[in-house]
């Protein structure tokens, strides 16, 4: 997000990452532990050999060495020289002299190797009637390791590498089993940032720490949605408010004035006329005194329902005042529409209205009537018109 | 049963006759001489024999018959000490007397060693000479002087002949450089 911040990366790669790291260090030891104790015991079974062989030798050449015979010394070690892994064997009499040698005539595959498994002749003092009449030195090489420590070498990278991919494939498995569920957190929080769906929700994950984080962002999902829902309808309350009379739940003044400017605007587009209905009530003081407020508004609402009664579906009908009404008929074709509409409404109203203390009051309106465009090109014109008219009628109502 | 079958296969063959296997080792004259490499040589040859009924640490007798001719005196040098007695004596007393374990003959006349040979036979005793360089005369080891140094042969008939036990690795070494 910020460029100052070092580059970032994903959590797949740290895991990727951190996992070949774990992976390499643990085949890294158990390979050296392995190899160390193949070492440890491989040294083990060398020396054995090797005395093993010396006291077959020291069996042989004890009688060669009581008689000093070097030739029946030579012959009391030759069982010895095609035993594989000896270099040299040395016959010695009490007194340290020399009695007879042998030298492999084979090289010694792997110098390397014999310094450290042989790094000094095995010396086995041979005995007569338990006196020390001579010593058997024998010097091993490394023709019967070298086969061993190649196959030793071979299989411990045979196993290093199916360790190594068989780790891997588990770190990846493993990578997908947590990064799987965190995309799924993410995707949904995504969501709804930017869609504002707040009807996402997190579906249910195998992982534990994962599955309570996403339950807390679904528990945080209905919180904002409760939140959203409760602020529309707030909003809508709001609005509904701002434009309608509380009392009849008819448009209000407000709602009135921007109707008119856009049914003027759309008309004079399509160049098509429409009626201006002023609606009063007559006597409508002298009712509210008489019969108190509460009936007063009780014919209010009544009138506001029979005049609604009347209207087309296109019409418009709104409260502009106390006791005032305002009507937009649309379309009409002549004046005469208009006046017939107006009649209808004035009938409309005519009928009794049962107040709560069983009383009937017969409400009674006046009607003026202005046409668009022939009586006004705006609102204020329209309404003066309309309102001229109606007191024209009542007055001649009221004569 | 087969004593006596031995006795008279012996009977029958003139001493030159015995059927021998020769066996011949080569010992190093070091520094001590003849004397001392004869000494060694008895001492590893009384080593590699077993006596029926004695135990290896048991306390053995050599009877001196004749004048050695290799060794100016007889002291052999048996590896792990054994302990053991010596003897001077002669055919007719060790005939008479017994209590030999070994019998070391040197300088004898032809009677007498016949006589001893005869009366060895079937007889715990073992018999060392250095008077017989060819090993001819019925004795089971023989050392002989010759340029390469001191040696033995071993008679292997008359080793089997006699009770006692001789480690092979012994004949052997005889066997193979013959």
């Amino acid at each position: 997000m910020s460029d100052r911040k070092p580059p970032r990366t994903t959590l797949q790669k740290l895991l990727s990452r951190f996992h070949f790291g774990v992976t390499l260090f643990a085949v890294a030891l158990s390979g050296l532990a392995i190899m160390l104790a193949g070492v440890a015991a491989l040294r083990g079974y060398a020396d054995r050999n090797i005395e093993l062989a010396a006291q077959l030798g020291a069996y042989g050449v004890e009688p060669a060495l009581v008689f000093r015979d070097p030739q029946a010394a030579r012959e009391g070690i030759e069982p010895l020289t095609h035993i594989p892994g000896i270099a040299q064997l040395r016959i010695l009499d009490d007194r340290g002299a020399l009695l007879t040698e042998w030298v492999s005539p084979q090289p010694d595959p792997a110098p390397l190797l014999t310094r450290i498994f042989f790094p000094e002749p095995f010396a086995l003092p041979v005995r007569r009637n338990g006196s020390r009449i001579g010593t058997i030195e024998i010097s091993g090489d490394s023709s019967t390791l070298l086969d061993y420590v190649r196959i030793g070498l071979l299989a411990g990278l045979i196993c290093l590498i199916v360790t190594g991919l068989g780790t891997v494939a588990l770190a990846r498995r493993f990578e997908y089993e947590l990064v799987k569920p965190l995309g799924e957190i993410a995707s949904v929080a995504h969501d709804v940032r930017l869609h504002r769906r707040f009807d996402k929700r997190v579906q249910s994950l195998g992982i534990a720490e994962l599955d309570r984080l996403g339950g807390d962002i679904n528990a945080l999902l209905d919180e904002l949605q409760g939140w959203q829902g409760h602020m529309e309808s707030e909003h809508a309350m709001l609005a509904h408010r701002a434009s309608h009379d509380m009392l009849t739940a008819m448009p209000n003044r407000a709602a009135f004035d921007e109707q008119l400017a856009a049914r003027i605007e759309g008309a004079a587009t399509r160049r098509s006329r429409f009626a201006l209905l002023f609606i009063d009530v007559d006597n409508f003081k002298a009712a509210n005194d008489g019969f108190g407020h509460a009936a007063g508004d009780a014919v209010l609402v009544a009138l506001a329902a029979r005049i609604r009664a009347v209207l087309r579906r296109a019409d418009f009908a709104a409260r502009i005042g106390g006791d005032e009404f305002a009507v937009i008929a649309e379309p009409v074709d002549a004046r005469a529409d208009a006046e017939e509409l107006a009649l209808r409404i004035c009938n409309a109203v005519a009928e009794p209205v049962a107040l709560t203390d069983g009383e009937d009051y017969r409400p009674a309106v006046s009607v003026g009537v202005a046409i668009y465009p022939d009586d006004g090109g705006d609102g204020t014109a329209l309404l003066t018109v309309a309102d001229s008219d109606m007191y024209a009628h009542k007055l001649s109502n009221r004569n | 049963m087969l004593a006596s079958l031995f006795l008279i296969g012996a009977a029958l063959a003139t001493p030159g006759m015995t059927v021998q296997q020769a066996s011949q080792a080569i010992v190093d004259e070091s520094g001590g001489g003849l004397t001392e490499a004869v000494n060694r040589m008895v001492g590893g040859i009384i080593s590699y024999v077993g006596w029926p009924g004695r135990r290896a640490g048991d306390s053995l007798t050599l009877c001196q018959v004749g004048t050695p001719r290799l060794a100016s005196s007889l002291a052999p040098d048996i590896p792990g000490d054994r302990p053991l007695s010596l003897r001077k004596t002669s055919a007719g007393a060790v005939i008479a007397n017994g209590g030999c374990d070994i019998l070391y003959l040197g300088r004898l006349s032809s009677a007498d060693r016949m006589r001893l040979v005869q009366w060895v036979r079937a007889r715990p005793v073992l018999t060392i000479t250095d008077d017989d360089p060819a090993c001819l005369y019925g004795a089971m080891f023989c050392l002989a002087h010759r340029e390469a140094g001191l040696s033995f042969s071993v008679n292997l008939d008359a080793i089997a002949r006699g009770p006692l036990r001789v480690d092979p690795r012994v004949l052997q070494i005889g066997r193979s450089v013959s």
